[in-house]
C-alpha cells in the first residue's frame, strides 16, 4: 500500500486546481508591490495622494486571502477523501483475515493516528512542492523585466537553499530517524509505567521507579537535543539566505538610487518605484521555499506511515473462506467430514467424519495445530490440499457465511465485547428469552449475580466475568441461537474441576439435544466425555 | 480557558528560567524581522530621495547598509537559538508533566489503576501529553514574544514615525488579532471536542471488532461492525471538517488583518507626507515595518488550530479541581510478629456487586506458615486477596496484619510487610536488573542473582544477556510464566512478613512449579504465604488447606 502517496486523477486534478489557486494567490503579490511602490514614489515626486493605489492594495490582498482559502478548504475535503480510502482499504484487506500480524491496538493505532497523517502529506508538502516549481521562477523572470543584477541575486541565493539543506538533510536524516524512535520511546516508556503502576505500587517501589524514568527520559531528551541542534541548522540556512536575498536586493536598489552601482538594469537606471517594487518582491520570493521546508516533516511522516502500510502486504494474506456476512443457514442434517486436508499454515488435519447429536475430542500435543484444526473447520482458515465437506458440500467462499450460521465457536480466551449481556447473548435482536438456554448451560446463576442481570454492560469498563463464566455464557448463547455444530477449544483450560465439570456436563447436555460437538483438548476428563477422541498426526520433525 | 493557564503555568514552571531565555530568542527573532524591512524600505526610500535631491554623494551609506547586513544575520542567528532553547525547554516540560501524571495517578486506588490497562486508555494519555507540547511551543511563546514585539514597535513608531501610523499599525494587529484570537478559540471548542470524542469511539470500536473478529465472522456481523465504523467515521471526519473550515477562515482572517493593518500605514504615512509632518523615508518605515510584523500574526494559527484539542487534553491531564481532604498521615504501627495474618469473617463481593461471592471467611496464619486457597473460578479467590492486601475493601470482617487491622497501617510500612504477586503481574521495558530495583532500595548482583535462583529463572535471564538483558515494553522477551516468575522474584527481595500470591504457578510444569514453591519456602522462612490456586503443587506444598464456599451452593 505504498501506492497511497500516489493520487487518482481526479484527485490529482484536484490537487493542481488548489495549487493554482494558491499560485494565483501568490502571484497577486505583485499587483500589491506595484502598488506601494507607486504610492511610494508618488510620495517622492511631488507628495500626490495615492488612495486609489491604497485601495487597489487593499483590495488585491483580500482577493489573495480569498483565493488562499478556497484553496485550504478544496485540498482539505482531498486529503479526507485519502484517508478515507486508505482505511476503508486497510480494514478490507484485514478484517477478513484471522492471522494478523498486528494487535487489534497497533490496527487501530493505524486507522486512528497514522493514516491520518497521509491528509497533510497532499494539503501541505505537495501543494507547497507545485508551489515552488512555479512561483519562484515566475518572482525571479518579473525581476528580470526590472532588473538582471536583481533576478541573479535572487537566483544565487534561491537554489542554494535547497542545495544546503539537502546536505544538512542528509545528515540529520538518520539522526532523525533514530529520534523519531525515541520520541515514540518516551511515550512508550510512560504508557508502560502506568500499565506496571499497580504492581509497582504493591511493591512500595513508586520512588525508586520514578527515578528509574527521570534517568530514562532525561538521557532520551538529550540525544533528541543532540539531533535537532543538527536538524534545526537545515532551517537556519534557509532563513539565512532568504535574510541575506532581501538584503543584498535592499543594498544594491540603495546603491544604484544613490547613483553609486550604475550597472545591473536595461539601460535606464533604477526609479524608486522599480526599487521600491523590488525589494518588496525579495521576501515572497522566498516564502514557496520556506512552506515547502515547513512540509518536509509531513513528507517524512506520511512515508513513514505509507511504508508500514505497504510492510502489511508483503506477508501473504490468508483470507476467510466467505465474508463474515449474515446469510442463511445451510440447510440439512449436520455431516462434516475431512479428508486429506491440510491448511496454509501447513497444519494436517485428520481425516475424520461425524453427523448429527455425535462427538469428537481432537486431542494432540500442544502446538500440533489442534486450535488451527477448529478454525479450518469453522471456515476461517484456507485449504492448502485435501477438502472438508459440510452437509454434503465442499467447503468453499460460496457456502462458508452459510455454513457458519449453524455453529458456534468458542476461542480459548473469549473476548467479551463492550455490550451488555442480552446482546452479547442475542446478537441478531431476536428479542426471544435467554431463560432456558442459560439454564442448560449452568449460566443462570452468573446472570443472578449481575447488579443489573441481562441488562448489565459487560466488557472492559463492564462488569468483569470469569474465564469460566465468559464460557458459559458463549454455550448459552449457542443454545439461544439454535446453532447445531459447537466448535470448543480447550473449554476447560484453567479452570478448577467444579467449573470444567460445568462446562464438560453442559457440553454433554447439548450432545443430547442434537449438537455435533467438536472439542479441541487436552483434559482427560473431557476427552472422556466426549464419543470418540481423534488424534492429530505427530509432527514430522 | 482557565485549564489551559494552569497546564502552561505548569509547563512554565518546568525551568522558568529557560523559557524566558527562549522568550527572549523568539522576541529578538521578530524585532529583528520587522526591523530589517522597515530599515530596508527607508534605507531604498532616503536613498531615492537623495538620488533626487542631487545629493546621493553626501548620503552615509556605511550605517544603513551595516544595520541591514546585521539585522540579516543577526536574525537568522537569533532564530537558530530560539529554536534550541525553546525546544529543550518544552521536552523539559513535557517531561515534568509526565512525572506530574505519574505522580497524581499515584494517589489512585489500585483497583482504579488496573481499569487503566486498556491499550486505548493508555494511548488517550500519551496523546494528550503529546497535544499539550503545542501550547508552549506554538501559542504561549509566538503570543508572549508577539505581544512584547508589538509594544517595542509601537515605541518606536511613535518616535521615528506620527501617531497615527503607530496606532494604526498597533490597533490593526493587537485588536484584529486578539479578537480572531478569542473567536477561534470560542468556536472550536466544541467541534474540537466531538472530534475527540468520535476517535476515541472509533479507536475503540475497531480494537473491539479484531479482538472479537473470529466470533464476528462466526456470527455473521462483520458487515454490521463495518458499517458503524463507517458512521463513527463520518462523525469525526465531519468534525474534523468543521474544525478545518474554523481554521480556514482564522487563516483569512489573519490574512486580512495583515493586508487591511498594512494598508492603513501606507494611507496613514500617505496622509502625513501629504500634510508634511513626515518625510517619505519615514512614512516608508511605516508601511515595511507592519509587512515584518505580520510575522507576529500568521504562526499563531497553527496553535489556534490546536486549542481545541489542547483544552481538551489540558482537563484531563490536570489534577481535578477540588483537592482531595488531605489525611492525617496515619501514625506507624508497632508489628506484633506473633500472628502473621488474621482474617475475621470476611467476606468480599465482585466489583460493583453488593452480594458476597462466598460464605464468611476466618483465618489465622503464624509467620512461616503457608495457607493455600482453592475453589472454583469466579468464588472470589482475586478479590478476596485484594481485600486482604487493602487493595480493595471487604464487604464485612477485618483483615488483622502482624496484630494491627489493615486499615490502620499507613500505606508506605504496609507495603513493607506484605506483598502480593497478582495473577497478571508483569514486568516493566527496560533491564532485568531494573525490573527488580523496583523492589529493593540497595540491590546488588548476588541478591538480584539470589532472587532468581529462587524462582528458578537464573539460568533465563543467562541466556538472554545476563542482569541488563532489556525486555520490551510489558516485559516482551519472556514468556508468560518467566514474567510471573520474575513477578515473584521482586517479592522474594521484598522478604515481606505475608505474601499473598494469586496462581503464581500458572504456566509452568509441575515439577518446576513444585522446585520454584520449595525455594520459595526456603528463602522466606519466617513468611506466611496465602496462596490462592487450583493446582495441585500448591495445595500439597501448603500446612492449610482453605475451600471457599460458594453462596450459592448453601442455598
Amino acid at each position: 500500500m505504498r501506492d497511497v502517496l500516489t493520487l487518482t486523477r481526479p484527485q490529482a486534478d484536484r490537487l493542481r486546481i488548489c495549487a493554482i489557486l494558491r499560485i494565483c494567490a501568490d502571484l497577486l503579490w505583485v499587483v500589491q508591490a506595484y502598488a506601494v511602490a507607486e504610492v511610494i514614489a508618488g510620495w517622492l515626486r511631488d507628495g500626490d495622494h495615492g488612495v486609489a493605489l491604497v485601495i487597489l492594495f487593499a483590495a488585491t490582498g483580500v482577493l489573495r486571502a480569498l483565493l488562499s482559502y478556497g484553496a485550504g478548504r478544496l485540498v482539505f475535503d482531498l486529503g479526507q477523501r485519502v484517508v478515507q480510502d486508505t482505511r476503508r482499504r486497510l480494514l478490507d484487506a484485514q478484517t477478513v483475515r484471522i492471522d494478523a500480524a498486528l494487535s487489534s491496538a497497533e490496527i487501530a493505532a493505524l486507522v486512528c493516528d497514522k493514516i491520518p497523517l497521509l491528509a497533510p502529506y497532499f494539503t501541505r508538502f505537495r501543494l507547497a512542492m507545485i508551489r515552488v516549481r512555479v512561483v519562484p521562477v515566475a518572482f525571479v523572470l518579473i525581476a528580470l523585466t526590472q532588473s538582471w543584477a536583481v533576478a541573479i541575486v535572487l537566483l544565487v541565493t534561491g537554489p542554494l537553499i535547497p542545495v544546503f539543506m539537502a546536505l544538512i538533510g542528509l545528515a540529520a536524516r538518520d539522526a532523525s530517524a533514530r529520534q523519531m524512535v525515541e520520541i515514540g520511546t518516551v511515550n512508550r516508556l510512560l504508557v508502560d509505567r502506568i500499565a506496571a503502576l499497580p504492581d509497582i505500587l504493591l511493591l512500595g517501589g513508586f520512588d525508586r521507579s520514578r527515578a528509574l524514568f527521570v534517568t530514562r527520559v532525561d538521557a532520551l531528551r538529550e540525544k533528541t537535543m543532540a539531533v535537532l541542534r543538527i536538524a534545526f541548522l537545515s532551517s537556519t540556512v534557509l532563513e539565512l539566505f532568504s535574510a541575506i536575498g532581501v538584503a543584498m536586493v535592499a543594498l544594491y536598489v540603495g546603491f544604484s538610487l544613490l547613483g553609486e552601482i550604475t550597472f545591473g538594469t536595461w539601460g535606464a537606471p533604477l526609479s524608486i518605484s522599480q526599487g521600491v517594487f523590488l525589494l518588496l518582491l525579495a521576501p515572497d520570493f522566498f516564502q514557496p521555499l520556506r512552506d515547502l521546508a515547513a512540509a518536509w516533516h509531513d513528507k517524512a511522516a506520511a512515508e513513514a506511515v505509507a511504508d508500514e502500510l505497504a510492510g502489511l502486504n508483503t506477508a501473504p494474506a490468508l483470507p476467510i473462506l466467505g465474508l463474515g456476512a449474515k446469510a442463511t443457514p445451510l440447510p440439512g442434517p449436520v455431516s462434516i467430514c475431512v479428508e486429506q486436508a491440510d491448511t496454509v499454515t501447513r497444519v494436517r488435519m485428520p481425516d475424520f467424519a461425524i453427523g448429527p447429536g455425535e462427538s469428537v475430542a481432537l486431542t494432540g500435543a500442544s502446538g500440533s495445530g489442534k486450535s488451527t484444526c477448529l478454525i479450518a473447520l469453522a471456515g476461517l482458515l484456507p485449504l492448502s490440499c485435501g477438502r472438508i465437506t459440510v452437509m454434503d458440500q465442499t467447503l468453499d467462499a460460496q457456502n462458508a457465511d452459510a455454513w457458519r450460521a449453524r455453529l458456534t465457536l468458542m476461542p480459548q480466551h473469549i473476548h467479551i465485547p463492550d455490550t451488555t449481556l442480552s446482546d452479547f447473548l442475542d446478537p441478531h435482536g431476536t428479542k426471544g428469552d435467554p431463560g432456558p438456554a442459560l439454564r442448560i448451560a449452568h449460566a443462570s446463576d452468573i446472570v443472578a449475580a449481575l447488579p443489573h442481570g441481562l441488562d448489565t454492560r459487560l466488557g472492559e469498563l463492564g462488569a468483569g466475568v470469569s474465564g469460566g463464566e465468559a464460557r458459559r455464557l458463549l454455550l448459552a448463547r449457542a443454545f439461544f441461537s439454535g446453532a447445531d455444530v459447537i466448535l470448543a477449544d480447550e473449554p476447560t483450560a484453567d479452570l478448577d474441576a467444579v467449573t470444567a465439570g460445568l462446562i464438560i456436563d453442559a457440553l454433554r447436555r447439548a450432545q443430547d439435544s442434537g449438537k455435533t460437538v467438536i472439542v479441541a483438548s487436552h483434559d482427560p476428563l473431557l476427552i472422556d466425555a466426549m464419543d470418540r477422541a481423534v488424534a492429530l498426526p505427530e509432527v514430522q520433525a | 480557558m482557565r485549564r489551559l493557564w494552569r497546564v502552561a503555568g505548569l509547563l512554565w514552571q518546568a525551568s522558568p528560567w529557560a523559557m524566558w531565555r527562549g522568550a527572549a530568542a523568539a522576541l529578538t527573532v521578530l524585532v529583528m524581522g520587522a526591523a530589517l524591512l522597515g530599515l530596508s524600505g527607508w534605507f531604498i526610500t532616503a536613498t531615492g530621495a537623495a538620488g533626487l535631491a542631487g545629493i546621493g554623494i553626501a548620503f552615509d551609506v556605511f550605517r544603513p547598509s551595516a544595520g541591514v547586513r546585521f539585522l540579516a544575520l543577526g536574525r537568522a542567528g537569533a532564530r537558530y537559538a530560539e529554536r534550541l532553547l525553546t525546544h529543550d525547554t518544552t521536552l523539559r516540560a513535557l517531561a515534568k508533566l509526565r512525572l506530574a501524571l505519574l505522580d497524581r495517578l499515584r494517589h489512585w486506588p489500585i483497583d482504579q489503576l488496573r481499569r487503566l490497562r486498556s491499550a486505548a486508555e493508555l494511548t488517550r494519555i500519551t496523546a494528550d501529553v503529546d497535544a499539550l507540547d503545542g501550547l508552549v511551543l506554538r501559542l504561549i511563546l509566538p503570543l508572549l514574544a508577539g505581544l512584547l514585539t508589538h509594544i517595542a514597535a509601537f515605541a518606536m513608531l511613535w518616535w521615528l514615525t506620527v501617531p497615527s501610523v503607530a496606532l494604526s499599525i498597533a490597533g490593526g494587529y493587537i485588536f484584529g488579532g486578539g479578537l480572531v484570537l478569542w473567536l477561534t478559540a470560542r468556536a472550536a471548542l466544541v467541534p474540537s471536542k466531538t472530534a475527540e470524542r468520535s476517535r476515541q469511539t472509533l479507536r475503540r470500536q475497531v480494537i473491539g471488532l479484531f479482538r472479537g473478529q473470529r466470533e464476528t465472522i462466526q456470527q455473521g456481523l462483520l458487515p454490521r461492525r463495518r458499517d458503524e465504523l463507517t458512521r463513527s467515521e463520518r462523525t469525526e471526519q465531519n468534525a474534523e471538517s468543521r474544525l478545518n473550515v474554523i481554521d480556514e477562515r482564522a487563516g483569512l482572517a489573519l490574512n486580512l488583518i495583515v493586508t487591511l493593518t498594512a494598508a492603513a500605514a501606507l494611507l496613514a504615512g500617505d496622509i502625513a507626507v501629504g500634510l508634511s509632518t513626515l518625510s517619505p523615508a519615514a512614512a516608508a518605515i511605516g508601511f515595511f515595518a507592519a509587512l515584518g510584523l505580520a510575522e507576529t500574526l500568521l504562526p499563531l494559527r497553527r496553535g489556534l488550530a490546536e486549542l481545541g484539542r489542547m483544552h481538551d487534553a489540558a482537563g484531563r491531564i490536570l489534577p481535578s479541581e477540588t483537592p482531595k481532604p488531605a489525611a492525617l498521615p496515619l501514625p506507624e504501627v508497632s508489628p506484633d510478629h506473633q500472628t502473621a495474618l488474621v482474617l475475621d469473617g470476611v467476606t468480599v463481593a465482585a466489583p460493583g456487586r453488593q452480594t458476597p461471592l462466598m460464605t464468611a471467611l476466618s483465618l489465622t496464619l503464624r509467620p512461616g506458615e503457608t495457607a493455600a486457597l482453592t475453589g472454583h473460578s469466579g468464588l472470589g479467590k482475586s478479590t478476596l486477596l485484594d481485600a486482604i492486601a487493602a487493595v480493595s475493601a471487604p464487604l464485612s470482617g477485618t483483615v488483622t496484619l502482624l496484630g494491627t487491622s489493615i486499615s490502620d497501617w499507613p500505606d508506605e510500612q504496609l507495603r513493607r510487610h506484605l506483598t502480593l504477586v497478582p495473577q497478571r503481574a508483569r514486568p516493566v521495558g527496560g533491564s532485568i536488573r531494573e525490573n527488580l530495583a523496583i523492589a529493593s532500595d540497595d540491590l546488588n548482583d548476588s541478591a538480584a542473582w539470589e532472587a532468581l535462583t529462587t524462582v528458578e529463572l537464573h539460568s533465563v535471564v543467562q541466556r538472554i544477556g545476563g542482569l541488563d538483558a532489556t525486555l520490551g515494553e510489558s516485559g516482551t522477551g519472556l514468556s508468560g510464566g518467566e514474567a510471573r516468575r520474575l513477578a515473584l522474584a521482586r517479592a522474594v527481595l521484598r522478604r515481606p512478613s505475608v505474601l499473598l500470591l494469586d496462581e503464581p504457578t500458572e504456566g509452568l510444569e509441575g515439577p518446576l512449579a513444585r522446585r520454584v514453591l520449595a525455594n520459595l519456602k526456603h528463602a522466606l522462612p519466617a513468611t506466611a504465604i496465602l496462596i490462592a490456586s487450583h493446582r495441585r503443587a500448591e495445595q500439597e506444598m501448603a500446612d492449610y488447606l482453605i475451600t471457599l464456599q460458594s453462596t450459592h451452593a448453601r442455598k
